[in-house]
């Protein structure tokens, strides 16, 4: 399709969904009076064979967040529930629609959805802009340019037995927000003939990827909801992929001191795909200090070579920084621990363990700055702290093997005592 | 030397009394006469926590902001005061073991029969006291382990019939655990607890001193009328086997106080998820563990409540005892007490070991 006939096209979509959700506001969104009333939608869809047609008024009918607020079929679908005959019930003329596709669903929803004032009765809390943003997503944009296979909002959050957001069976609860995508997104016959930018085919292994980070193990293992799934970095209503350029900003909305430090360093310019070079995107995996350095499992190799290489230099410093304290921790915690199970109190230098440990963290983070002048005063710091505590192991020690020894001492003299006693006793019974 | 300060007091304060007391005073000898050793064991674990204690106080700041950093600055700072700290954690569970041994050595051997009731009695109310101690002096050091244990100790009284509310509201200060009830628990731990104690004791001491040691049924019956039992002088022979026993434990004291150092812990955050692994003592275990087992609801009672009320019939009936256990007064064989002495070492040995083993 041409450029020009796309943007025709996507002009006359977007008018017909400005015109539908302006037309239907000014009928919106109340549940039609009565609700309670005789529903023939239901009793008529529950005698029907076909399940297309009589399972969605069952659906309904157990658990929907718009039937809990009053909501009935016709408040989407159109017609006349009171009718008994089905031409009446499905006259157009009563505002029968059908079952809403595409615009018309997007108009459908948006009815109430864009509404403010409506969604103030029902969810005051909630954003009433879900519909201008899928306009702006690769999801809107395709369907005002006639792509009827792209999501709508009934792909992701359901049409009947719709539930809240929050609801741990809905669809887009966090942690069934990736299966949710997976159902188009993983599936290459429903994924054929969308392409990349670079026109390769858009690949269908995003959640296989994904359920392979660290960030899926947080979200499903960890019960973190925090945690980032799909639209935490695509949007939800306005999904598309982040731009090359704005790929430190996503990771930086939850890594800010990481992107900061990173946005500093001289790989800020270089890297086309910011964090995603070294932690890739959907599979991002627990990073480890073997990225950093110059032998065959660390990602700086896979540019830089050659002992005089700058990048070589910086990489082979910065992992010597971190090893040495790395080292350091793990010897003074196993003093302090050992010295702790003699029974020694080192809280003191437990806690600066702890802080030498933070040192090691602050390291890792500085090194995203790519310059050893950050990291060097840091593992500085933290070797510093970690001196202190090897000091205090030795005097307690020290301290320790007195003790043993005194103990050593006084029991020799209490056994000489208990001895004599004996003696002595045995020497009076003598008698 | 000695003897000038025993003639020196003889004129000023007549002690010919005590002399023939003590030069007279025997202790039965029999198969059975190493259990007499427990009750002296008990009395010097008891001396060894009143010495350990009254230093440690020197130091020890009961308020929930200082008490675990005083305790941090006894073992750290002051000269020996992990020795006295950690002997005095040890010395308490050994003395409490000791109570417990002595009071079934004493049920066993039915030594409790007339005319020693009172000694029963007093022995009986001193091992609650000993646990009193050890339920309050466990809240001392203000770490996370002895807080929570205390929050669920504290709430189990909450299950005692009529004044469980009024008993919690007591124990606590309020209705948490918070510093108040370590005000609490450390007036009852230094002052009222050994104020009665020390009363006991003495009364306890007292009666063994007057009646003498009980000589054992099985004993007894193998004499022949008119003879009396062999006796061993209570001073020097008895009162040397005993310091020995005492220079036994003082050596296991030291050795678990050099080797097996009692823990700090963290300190105490009321504000913090309960940490994995809260238990009370040991000496509790099996209470604890029989309280858990209890359905919630057995015939429409709390069970909790019900665990409680047993318990409380229980210590009832074991403060009693010589006066239900007739037949031991009447100098026959007690079977059904032996069998009740029995289960109740093997209640507490095995449910003490299933906690160990669920926990």
């Amino acid at each position: 399709m041409s450029s020009s006939r796309y943007w025709r096209r996507s002009l006359r979509s977007a008018v017909a969904v400005a015109a539908l959700v302006v037309c239907a506001r000014t009928a919106a969104a109340q549940p039609a009076a009565g609700s309670a009333a005789t529903n023939t939608c239901a009793s008529c869809h529950a005698t029907l064979a076909e399940p297309k047609l009589s399972a969605p008024p069952a659906a309904f009918a157990r658990q929907d967040v718009h039937r809990e607020s009053g909501f009935t079929c016709i408040d989407c679908h159109g017609g006349d529930r009171t009718a008994a005959d089905k031409l009446k019930a499905h006259d157009a003329a009563r505002g029968f629609k059908g079952a809403p596709a595409g615009q018309t669903q997007i108009a459908a929803c948006a009815r109430c959805h864009s509404d403010a004032e409506v969604m103030r009765k029902y969810a005051p809390r909630q954003r009433v802009d879900q519909a201008a943003e899928y306009a702006t997503s690769v999801h809107g944009k395709q369907l005002a340019a006639g792509d009827s296979r792209v999501a709508t909002c009934a792909s992701c959050h359901g049409a009947h037995g719709i539930r809240r957001v929050n609801d741990a069976k809905s669809p887009v609860y966090p942690t069934n927000v990736a299966t949710t995508c997976a159902t188009c997104h993983a599936s290459a016959s429903h994924m054929s003939g969308y392409m990349l930018a670079g026109k390769q085919p858009l690949p269908t292994n995003q959640l296989a990827l994904y359920q392979q980070s660290v960030h899926y193990a947080a979200l499903t293992k960890g019960n973190d909801l925090s945690a980032p799934t799909c639209n935490d970095c695509h949007g939800n209503h306005g999904a598309a992929p982040p731009g090359a350029g704005s790929v430190v900003n996503v990771c930086g909305t939850c890594h800010a001191v990481f992107a900061q430090k990173f946005s500093t360093s001289v790989h800020a310019q270089i890297f086309d795909r910011g964090c995603v070079e070294c932690h890739s995107n959907h599979a991002v995996r627990k990073p480890s200090d073997a990225m950093l350095g110059t032998d065959a499992q660390s990602l700086c190799a896979g540019c830089h070579s050659g002992a005089d290489d700058k990048g070589v230099m910086a990489a082979t410093k910065m992992r010597g920084d971190i090893e040495r304290l790395k080292a350091g921790l793990n010897r003074s915690s196993a003093t302090v621990s050992a010295l702790s199970n003699a029974g020694m109190e080192m809280s003191a230098q437990e806690l600066a363990v702890g802080t030498a440990r933070t040192r090691l963290t602050l390291a890792r983070t500085e090194m995203h700055a790519f310059d050893p002048t950050h990291v060097t005063p840091v593992v500085q710091e933290g070797l510093a702290t970690l001196a202190a505590v090897d000091k205090a192991g030795e005097t307690a020690t020290a301290e320790l093997r007195f003790r043993r020894r005194g103990l050593a001492v006084s029991l020799g003299a209490i056994l000489l005592v208990v001895v004599a006693l004996a003696f002595k006793i045995r020497q009076l019974e003598r008698r | 030397m000695v003897q000038q300060v025993v003639d020196w007091l003889d004129e000023r304060l007549d002690l010919s009394g005590l002399k023939h007391f003590i030069a007279e005073k025997g202790v039965p000898v029999h198969a059975q006469e190493i259990w007499y050793y427990l009750g002296g064991l008990t009395l010097f674990l008891f001396a060894v926590q009143v010495f350990t204690g009254i230093l440690l106080l020197l130091y020890y700041r009961p308020s929930s902001t200082e008490a675990y950093e005083s305790v941090q600055f006894i073992v750290t700072r002051v000269p020996f005061g992990w020795l006295i700290r950690n002997v005095h954690s040890w010395s308490a569970n050994l003395l409490i073991g000791a109570a417990f041994a002595h009071f079934f050595s004493v049920f066993l051997l039915k030594s409790y029969r007339k005319p020693r009731e009172m000694t029963w009695i007093s022995g009986m109310l001193l091992l609650l006291l000993m646990l009193g101690f050890g339920f309050s002096g466990y809240l001392l050091p203000w770490n996370e382990l002895s807080f929570f244990a205390t929050k669920v100790g504290t709430g189990i009284a909450g299950s005692v019939p009529l004044v469980g509310g009024f008993l919690i509201r007591l124990l606590r200060g309020g209705d948490d655990v918070t510093g108040a009830t370590l005000s609490r628990f450390f007036g009852l731990h230094v002052a009222i607890l050994p104020a009665m104690s020390t009363a006991l004791v003495a009364l306890h001491l007292l009666l063994v001193q007057r009646q003498g040691m009980s000589v054992p049924l099985r004993v007894e019956k193998h004499l022949k009328p008119g003879e009396r039992v062999r006796q061993m002088p209570f001073f020097p022979n008895y009162i040397l086997r005993d310091v020995l026993v005492w220079y036994v434990a003082l050596a296991a004291l030291a050795a678990l106080a050099a080797f097996s150092p009692w823990g700090l812990g963290r300190k105490a955050d009321p504000f913090a998820a309960v940490p994995p692994g809260i238990r009370p003592e040991w000496y509790f275990l099996a209470m604890f563990h029989t309280l858990k087992l209890i359905p919630s609801h057995v015939l429409g009672f709390e069970g909790e409540r019900l665990g409680v009320i047993a318990f409380g019939l229980v210590a009832v009936f074991l403060v009693f005892v010589p006066f239900v256990d007739r037949r031991s007064r009447d100098g026959r064989n007690s079977p059904v007490f032996t069998a009740i002495a029995i289960a109740g070492v093997l209640y507490l040995v095995v449910f003490t070991i299933l906690a160990q083993i669920a926990s």
